[in-house]
């Protein structure tokens, strides 16, 4: 079990063994970002702001355009929220190369609650131009997604859950950074879990089909850029697919995928597991916000039976 | 032609110019004027043909909405065709009403939400400094823009990071789009809130070109401390009617008011 934040720093350390001209900015908290080993390395590398989370993009933006390759590193809840116009005017409208990492996202700090969670950054983020958007499975896709960005120009989101993960093995052992991650095969249903929330999912399947129940489940570890063929010929052939994401119901992973069916003209139902219409999630432990949406294994086997024995 | 003669013609361009399109920020464009012609004529090591230079100071109009008066100075700069201040405002331009680096060649960051300049010149700043580069980099902020708390975490920033290639100037006319800067949110002791957030502040006449140019040529970096320049200036400056009036914050001059704001000018 690992935590993808270690990912995320390991990358930006080997970035820069391997020539590329990185600056890391952090608002105060340099424990959020696990950022200590990669600031013992490279301490001319790292600037902190304080906790100021406009100024924290701002001066990213000023610093990719003086010629660095910027990473902002903080909670994904401030970053989204507090500095929502200079991510938008800043970074995506300007057009400079600022990378920006979203930790600790969804209710990844259960107990503080709200002020906290951050349900909204895939929305948010997918409403603006130009900007990349990944949300990787496991500390491996993690690690993936963080290279590939410094080595791309331009604007980026990454996603990247403080929980511990086991890396998933792709079927191929092939890693990708754009394309979906198949858990199980099957011709009953759809399962698309964003992010992490694709661990649940694949145990979820596991669980269904040992009850005769064949799910056709997908770890989902980017938005924009998705490669989407495989997805949309499943949704085609199991004529019902469930999206599964710690985040709002609104603008994530199942709005996404309700715009694919709605577009193509797909003859299928979508059952969108997140948090729902005009809900915050509680203050709670992230297990018990998870069990409360159905967000966890438990949850997502329920209300797939529902769903497969629902008549529409 | 020297700067004096420099800012009346830049002036003329944005009276014809924001006449044309019939819309525009005519008390922002005429206020900024004198500062703009320091810098583009006199201060900025910035030509048209090194456009490209890592090396080029930096200049970030963080007042976005003054922007006809940054088009004219552009124009009058040989940066841009004067052709395309006919086209201010219209569909699909390359002059459109807030600044576009990706439009307008000479445009370095696209502002136009307020608060925004400050942040990332402190960015461009550290990264002179962090690579070695001798650039300067200027911000050109609104004086009403400073109640964007923004401006004020970037202050500690310039401060916290001596970014003494920093200077920020301040548009001081005392009015913002509804009404005087001190009735709508006061702005002052500005000196000594800039001196504490640690900048070494000068005030100066904004109105005069030549004044503003030997004043910037001479913040050269070495203190550790960031530069903060209070320009004094009248908004709508050159011309009598249009002169410290609020409701110039959108208007433009028309009919008559366009011959009579360009006799003005050429009589000063």
């Amino acid at each position: 079990m690992k935590d993808s934040r270690d990912a995320m720093i390991a990358s930006f350390i080997s970035a820069v063994e391997n020539g590329v001209e990185l600056m890391v900015v952090v608002s105060d908290s340099t424990s959020t970002s696990k950022i200590q080993p990669f600031a013992e390395r490279f301490p001319e590398r790292i600037v902190n702001v304080g906790i100021a989370e406009q100024n924290l993009v701002g001066m990213a933006a000023g610093l990719a355009l003086g010629g660095y390759v910027v990473a902002t590193a903080n909670a994904s809840p401030f970053l989204v929220n507090r500095s929502a116009e200079q991510v938008r005017n800043d970074v995506a409208y300007t057009d400079t190369n600022v990378k920006m990492m979203g930790l600790n996202p969804g209710f990844a700090y259960g107990s503080l609650g709200p002020t906290h969670h951050s349900l909204e950054d895939i929305s948010m983020m997918r409403s603006l131009g130009g900007v990349k958007i990944y949300t990787p499975i496991d500390p491996e896709g993690t690690a993936e997604a963080v290279t590939h960005v410094l080595k791309s120009e331009g604007p980026a989101y990454i996603r990247i859950d403080s929980g511990l993960f086991q890396n998933i093995r792709r079927p191929d052992g092939v890693l990708r950074v754009t394309a979906p991650v198949r858990l199980s095969e099957g011709n009953d249903v759809t399962i698309l879990g964003m992010g992490t929330s694709s661990h649940a999912v694949k145990e979820a399947a596991e669980i269904l089909s040992r009850a005769g129940v064949h799910a056709d489940a997908w770890g989902i570890p980017s938005i924009r850029p998705l490669r989407n063929e495989e997805l949309l010929e499943s949704i085609g052939n199991t004529g019902k697919v469930m999206s599964v994401e710690a985040h709002s119901v609104h603008g994530g992973l199942g709005s996404l995928v309700s715009e694919w069916i709605a577009d193509k003209g797909i003859r299928a139902r979508l059952v969108r597991l997140g948090v729902p219409e005009g809900l915050f999630a509680p203050a709670s432990p992230r297990p018990a916000i998870e069990a409360a949406f159905n967000l966890d294994t438990d949850g997502i086997v329920k209300k797939v039976h529902e769903f497969l024995g629902a008549s529409y | 032609m020297n700067l004096q003669e420099k800012a009346v013609s830049i002036r003329k361009r944005i009276i014809t110019m924001n006449s044309k399109a019939g819309a525009g920020h005519t008390g922002a464009d005429l206020s900024e004027t004198d500062i703009l012609t320091a810098l583009y004529f006199n201060v900025l090591n910035i030509t048209p043909d090194r456009w490209n230079d890592p090396e080029r100071d930096r200049f970030i109009l963080s007042k976005g909405h003054g922007v006809g008066g940054y088009y004219c100075t552009l124009a009058e700069a040989g940066f841009i065709d004067e052709s395309l201040l006919e086209t201010y405002l219209q569909a699909n331009s390359f002059c459109p009403g807030h600044p576009v680096r990706q439009k307008t060649k000479g445009v370095e960051v696209n502002t136009g939400g307020l608060g925004h300049g400050l942040p990332i010149a402190c960015g461009l700043a550290l990264a002179a400094k962090k690579s070695g580069r001798t650039y300067r980099t200027f911000c050109l902020c609104g004086d009403g823009e400073l109640q964007e708390g923004s401006n004020w975490e970037a202050a500690m920033a310039a401060s916290q990071f001596r970014l003494d290639n920093l200077i920020l100037i301040i548009d001081r006319n005392k009015l913002q789009l509804a009404d005087r800067t001190e009735k709508i949110m006061n702005l002052e002791p500005l000196d000594d809130k800039l001196t504490a957030f640690g900048f070494q502040t000068y005030e100066a006449d904004g109105n005069d070109p030549e004044a503003m140019a030997a004043l910037l040529n001479g913040l050269k970096p070495g203190g550790e401390r960031p530069y903060a320049v209070i320009a004094k200036t009248t908004k709508g400056k050159g011309v009598s009617f249009i002169e410290d009036n609020p409701v110039w914050h959108h208007r433009v001059p028309k009919g008559d008011e366009i011959m009579k704001a360009i006799e003005e000018l050429e009589q000063r």
